[in-house]
């Protein structure tokens, strides 16, 4: 099979249900060049490697013109400046550093931890929400609304307007997953008001809170003096957006993920409902056997970098498989196989190296009780479609819906 | 119960500091300081940190022993 044909075929969504077999094609050549100027890396040395190489950039503005998106449709233009996300040291250390201040250690290192409460409620309320129906959509009634609550409760949202962060939160979500059959010049305006939107309230919700702070998370950006200064007013709101989009279709796809594989292994769903300390090692394996964030399509390289036999230069646009990654023989036995109980488990599934995940300690928590729970709540739940219908999405990759049925709720 | 850190493995994520915050905390960025002998009743915590952890530093034994107060495993990291 030609390079190009394998890509093409990983971005083709007739593949989208179960893309595994063509990441092992892909990684029968670590380094792939498809093109004059895009990388593709799928075994896991390389991609750690990479991921912590200090001459790999995550910031647009390196990248050559034209080396990305020909493939992937681009981020279309948001009205807000890049958060630290796509940025590079030293300025993506200083707003994570304070980004981090009022999220966790060391200067707050129980604002998750307490959140625990007040985040099994939340999942408790959803599943009491299904009341006497015997069918659900997963994503829909359960996995899409919550962590979208979560991050209206850490960052202060009052509770009349979570419903209006919910339809913007719904709006860009869909952005990033393109509907073939609609317009998308019409997809792209409507995300690009949810944005700016999004952006005007919470502008707003910045200066209440910076004359009468909360004990909240947004109160605590407004208003932090430390070591590396304040942060300004458009780098709260881009700062917020980040955790909102970063941590939404993600937390979605892992839930929606664990779902699907728990009723595909059943053995293990007994397993948790007769023992929720297995939700920890469980959702780990999750994240390496079904990884929300497929892929890292944004590197570009500052310098000409060797490896494994390939020389990628300087200015080139690489892509990080991270799910192809999680499957490499050569890193985890027996890599196809679902198994909560591997006794060694560093998957890529939230990144590796500058960028990991900032959110990883609240989305595992998230997964845990939302699984553990659902196993907790459903009697003789059972999937009405598998495999379930999956977003466009090739990077951020889930079912858009799942539907099953069950003989009742357990208290 | 008895836990070690491998420091040369630790990376500072900090994964441990924020799922078991009882027995783990940063002390500024870059080092981690810890209660070698946790209570019994902080092992879901610990047991949480340990599969957490990205790096796969935290090894947990049991002991009966006494818990003794944090501040032993002052260490630094990196
Ligand atoms: C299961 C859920 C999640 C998964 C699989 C996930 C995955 C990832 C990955 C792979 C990265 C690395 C991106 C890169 O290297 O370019 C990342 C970064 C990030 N994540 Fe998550 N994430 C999840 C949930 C969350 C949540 C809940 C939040 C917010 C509360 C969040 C906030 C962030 C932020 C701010 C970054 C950027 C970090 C940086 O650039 O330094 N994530 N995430």
């Amino acid at each position: 099979m030609t390079q190009e044909m394998l890509l093409r075929q990983i971005i083709d969504y007739a593949n989208r249900a179960d893309p595994y077999p063509l990441y092992t094609e892909l990684r029968k050549k670590p380094v792939r060049q498809e093109g004059d100027e895009l990388f593709v890396v799928s075994t896991y040395w390389e991609i750690k490697s990479l991921l912590h190489d200090p001459r790999i950039s995550s910031d647009a503005r390196n990248l050559s013109p034209g080396a990305a998106g020909t493939l992937l449709q681009e981020e279309e233009d948001s009205p807000l400046p890049p958060a630290f996300l796509r940025l590079d040291p030293p300025e993506h250390d200083r707003l994570r550093r304070m980004a981090m201040r009022p999220f966790g250690p060391p200067e707050t290192p129980r604002r998750v931890y307490n959140m625990r409460g007040e985040l099994a409620r939340i999942v408790d309320d959803l599943i009491d929400g299904f009341g006497d129906r015997k069918e659900v959509d997963i994503v829909d009634d359960f996995s899409y609304p919550f962590p979208v609550t979560v991050i209206c409760r850490l960052l202060g949202i009052p509770r009349e307007d979570e419903a209006r962060f919910h339809s913007w939160a719904d709006i860009i979500a869909a952005g990033l997953d393109p509907d073939p059959g609609g317009d998308p010049g019409e997809q792209r305006r409507a995300t690009h008001e949810a944005r700016t939107e999004l952006g005007m309230y919470l502008s707003g919700l910045i200066d209440e809170r910076s004359g009468a702070p909360g004990d909240d998370m947004l109160s605590a950006l407004v208003t932090q003096q430390g070591p590396d200064g304040q942060m300004s007013r458009m780098e709260v709101l881009s700062t917020a957006a980040l955790l909102l989009i970063a941590g939404h279709e993600t937390t979605v796809n892992l839930i929606t993920n664990g779902t699907l594989t728990l009723l595909r292994n059943p053995d293990v769903l007994e397993r948790l409902r007769n023992d929720s300390r297995l939700a920890v090692p469980l959702v780990e394996e999750l994240l390496r056997f079904e990884p929300p964030v497929q892929l890292l399509p944004q590197r570009t390289t500052l310098a000409d970098i060797d490896i494994a036999g390939t020389t990628i230069p300087e200015g080139a646009s690489v892509w990080l498989v991270l799910a192809a990654g999680n499957r490499d023989p050569q890193r985890f036995p027996d890599p196809d196989r679902f198994d909560p109980d591997r006794p060694d488990i560093q998957h890529l599934g939230f990144g590796s190296g500058i960028h990991n995940c900032f959110g990883a300690p609240l989305a595992r928590l998230e997964a845990q009780l939302a699984l553990t729970a659902l196993a907790h709540r459903l009697d003789g739940p059972r999937l009405l479609d598998d495999p379930p219908p999956y977003r466009q999405n090739a990077v951020l990759r889930g079912p858009r819906h799942l539907n099953i049925a069950f003989d009742g709720l357990r208290s | 119960m008895r836990l070690v850190v491998d420091l040369n493995r630790c990376q500072g994520y900090a994964q441990c500091a924020f799922l078991a915050p009882d027995v783990f905390a940063m002390h500024g960025e870059e080092s981690l300081l810890y209660n070698p002998h946790a209570e019994e009743a902080q092992r879901e915590q610990v047991l949480r940190a340990a599969t957490a952890c990205p790096v796969q530093a935290i090894l947990v034994e049991d002991t009966d022993e006494a818990p003794a107060t944090m501040g032993e495993g002052l260490s630094g990291v990196r």
